[in-house]
């Protein structure tokens, strides 16, 4: 009965439980739940099972070759380890999920970027007091006046005063 | 001309917004080209120093080496009377019309010039004030978002983590199983071993009772009627004999 599997790998919950986003905190803690139930049924179970005092049997039962022969028995059988299936499937949506995370991260730094350009035309402005109306204009676009749709001042609708 | 009246008299106007904007624009327009691409120099704070509200200090700058610090009051007044007694000016009606329209208006620009101009910076103020305002939320709202972004960045890299997790819940799993395997395997072959054992202890057991039955059934069958009479008859002598030896110890 020996055969021991890839150990299992410790993880910081704490860490992890950091970079949730906060929207997806309840799927996290539904994992957490189910990963230590999990663990918890794993570790009430022992290691190695209980071991039979073959001796003992052979003076206690009466017929002659049978507790030699589960003795034999016994010994020959091993049980096979359980297939896993899932790794596979877990490897390739690992995959699957770092393809989309780069891709997310390019995005990212994309609005970063424009972000950026758009603090640094803010921080560069003139300050107000030494602005005209033309540069006031330049700066923000949306309060130039138009003056070929309303040609008489105040040349905008009267509602937008 | 009329603005440096009023610059010089209200002594408050800080900010030459479009005011000044407005009449020093009209001036650089003139020496400005549409391909002029140099940033213009900020506008002045305040207009040219003037003496009495009028007359510009640079005359007086411009005199002071030549005749000293009374040099253009004697101008002015050479001037004046040089006028009046050439009679180039008239004195006639219009005069004191003249001189009273000029009082009543120094007084009233003297009197209410700053709280006016106080009036105009601070509707000033308020424009300029939101226009700021709308700037620093700007900045703000960008550089959070920035961080944000970051924030997000830094937790995608944690991705690994979760499928870890689930590695780690397969391989538990797996092992859980197969350990619940050989338990069982072991149980069950001690249960039978253990039904063996118990099977033959019953077996003996009942061998055992069933034996002691029969034998007591035999012993009670064999006792004939005469051997039952004979042993209750020396069970009464033995019964006497002790009654009297009782008897005798209690009297001793």
């Amino acid at each position: 009965m020996a055969g021991r599997r890839v150990a299992v790998k410790a993880i910081d919950w704490l860490a992890f439980a950091e970079r949730v986003p906060p929207n997806q905190k309840s799927m996290f803690n539904a994992l957490k739940t189910r990963s230590d139930a999990i663990a918890a049924k794993l570790a009430s179970l022992p290691e190695t099972p209980v071991v039979i005092d073959w001796n003992k049997y052979r003076k206690a039962v009466a017929l002659p070759g049978m507790v030699d022969e589960f003795e034999k028995k016994f010994s020959a059988l091993t049980i096979p380890e359980p297939v896993d299936t899932q790794t596979s499937r877990i490897n390739a949506q690992e995959a699957e999920a770092n393809q989309s995370a780069l891709a997310y991260i390019e995005q990212s730094k994309a609005r970063v970027a424009l972000y950026e350009k758009q603090l640094d035309k803010f921080k560069n402005m003139i300050p107000f007091d030494q602005m005209t109306i033309e540069d006031l204009n330049e700066a923000f676009p949306e309060t130039k006046l138009d003056k070929v749709k309303h040609p008489y001042w105040p040349h905008k609708p009267i509602s937008e005063l | 001309m009329l603005s440096r009246l009023v610059f010089a008299s209200a002594n408050a106007l800080k900010g030459s917004g479009p005011l000044g904007a407005g009449l020093v624009q009209a001036s650089r327009s003139l020496h400005t080209s549409s391909q002029s691409l140099a940033p213009l120099p900020p506008l002045p704070e305040t207009g040219g120093k003037v003496r009495h509200g009028i007359f510009p200090e640079e005359l007086f700058q411009l005199l002071y080496p030549k005749t000293g610090v009374t040099g253009p009051y004697m101008l002015g007044t050479g001037l004046l009377v040089y006028l009046l007694s050439k009679e180039l000016y008239v004195i006639n009606h219009e005069t004191f019309v003249a001189a009273s329209i000029g009082a009543v208006f120094i007084y009233v620009v003297k009197k209410f010039g700053p709280s006016v101009a106080a009036y105009a910076d601070k509707i000033n103020e308020e424009k300029v004030a939101k226009a700021q305002e709308v700037k620093d939320q700007a900045i703000a709202s960008y550089t959070q978002d920035i961080e944000d972004e970051k924030k997000e960045q830094w937790r995608v890299e944690g991705r690994s983590m979760l499928f870890d997790a689930k590695r780690n819940n397969v391989a538990m799993l797996l092992e859980t199983n197969y350990r619940e395997r050989l338990h069982m395997v072991t149980n069950e072959v001690k249960r039978r071993l253990d039904y063996q054992i118990a099977l033959q202890d019953l077996h003996r057991r009942m061998e055992q009772e069933h034996m002691v039955n029969w034998v007591e059934k035999n012993v009670i069958g064999s006792i004939t009627p005469q051997q039952e009479k004979q042993s209750i008859a020396k069970c009464i002598t033995d019964l006497k004999a002790l009654a009297k030896a009782t008897q005798v110890k209690a009297t001793t």
